[in-house]
């Protein structure tokens, strides 16, 4: 541990005199030392991989901040922490907001149905009216019952695109119903 | 996104020489004499209190300057320390300010029961001026934190807001003719405390990287 530890922080010292083959091992080390962290707090893969290029990229912009006199570790988990929090933050934030659109659809929907002549087909009509993607979306998503991630990876999208354009897909259609 | 060994590649080609921050004690030590060159300058234009020689004799007032002036150093030091990203692994000390603030109240509290002074006319005009003198240290250690890669931002901002508000805060207690504690409390300390929160909403914000 304290080997690693030593390791790490000279090859950080010698990252940053400049030495560029030394700071790619440091960031494979990082890299490598990070992921069963990040594995064991985050389900998906290809979100593991995501936040742990997010980290090496944030160890980059911080490593002015490393004193080469102390241990790297607590100084790489810092950041690692921070940026798993941010990202949860953010994972959390936008699954509720999803949640929120999605309720304030249904009620709109459930609001006097009989009289303001909504129904299923005027609905999936509205959707249809969405450009493609953001239509595709909403099909495999409420239609077709895909999660955000299924529907990603069946579109070859990035998730986080496939939730903004769902949230953007919502507040139209929540516009053009509100507006009957 | 990209992928691992290419985005290692991409940076490690960007591996120019760095220059290592100094350490967190220097870099507050550094900060503190900036914000103490601030208040000289603020004093020599005010002016200081006309009857501070006799102030000086009176242990209350003594006490609160010496821990305003512990709550000033600790804030300084506390927020240097919150900038890099372990706190230098010295976590106590980022909460001194919460100590130092605590002693504060005791002192005044203790003041209190001598408190003989009277209430002056004014009141919230002295929040103003601490805040009006506070605003252009603010600015500059907000501006100098955001050089470097805080992972606790709400907490530095508290802090760093805490430390331009007791620079603003030095400055009137060694300016104003006015020894009533119920005054400074209310319209000198007790802003200080919504300085923090203001800080704390303003970190996230102003110390993202």
């Amino acid at each position: 541990m304290e080997d690693t530890n030593d390791d790490l922080a000279g090859l950080m010292r010698q990252a940053q005199a400049g030495d560029q083959r030394a700071y790619a091992e440091l960031l494979r080390e990082t890299a490598r030392l990070l992921r069963p962290f990040l594995s064991r707090r985050l389900s998906a893969d290809g979100e593991v991989d995501d936040l742990l290029q997010e980290i090496l990229i944030s160890i980059h912009k911080a490593r002015h901040t490393y004193d080469g006199r102390r241990p790297y570790k607590p100084w790489a988990y810092a950041i690692a922490k921070f940026r798993l929090q941010d990202h949860l933050r953010m994972h959390y934030a936008d699954r509720l907001r999803q949640a929120e659109d999605i309720a304030e659809l249904e009620n709109i929907l459930h609001e006097n149905v009989t009289e303001t002549a909504i129904d299923y087909e005027s609905i999936s009509g509205e959707i249809e009216k969405l450009p493609e993607k953001q239509s595709t979306i909403l099909r495999l998503m409420h239609q077709q019952g895909y999660t955000a991630k299924e529907t990603a990876q069946k579109l070859g999208m990035n998730e986080s695109a496939v939730k903004v354009a769902a949230h953007r897909a919502y507040k139209t259609l929540r516009q053009k119903l509100e507006r009957r | 996104m990209r992928d691992l060994e290419q985005l290692v590649n991409e940076l490690s080609g960007e591996a120019a020489p760095t220059r290592p921050a100094p350490h967190p004690y220097l870099l507050g030590l550094q900060w503190t004499l900036m914000a103490a060159a601030y208040l000289a300058v603020a004093l020599a234009f005010s002016g200081l209190r006309p009857d501070l020689s006799q102030a000086l004799q009176q242990p209350g007032y003594v006490a609160e300057l010496l821990t305003l002036l512990l709550l000033f150093a600790a804030s300084t030091t506390s927020a240097a320390l919150l900038a890099f990203p372990d706190l230098h692994q010295k976590r106590l000390l980022a909460y001194a300010p919460v100590g130092a603030f605590a002693l504060l109240a005791l002192t005044l509290l203790a003041g209190s029961f001598a408190d003989t002074a009277p209430l002056p006319e004014h009141s919230i005009e002295c929040t103003i001026d601490i805040s009006l003198v506070s605003l252009l240290p603010a600015v500059a250690i907000f501006l100098l934190m955001r050089g470097y890669a805080s992972t606790h931002p709400r907490w530095a901002g508290s802090v760093a807001l805490l430390a331009a508000f007791s620079t603003g805060a030095l400055w009137l207690r060694l300016y104003e003719t006015n020894d009533s504690v119920v005054h400074v409390v209310l319209w000198h300390y007790l802003p200080m405390l919504l300085a923090g929160f203001i800080g704390w909403m303003l970190g996230r914000r102003l110390l993202k990287w």
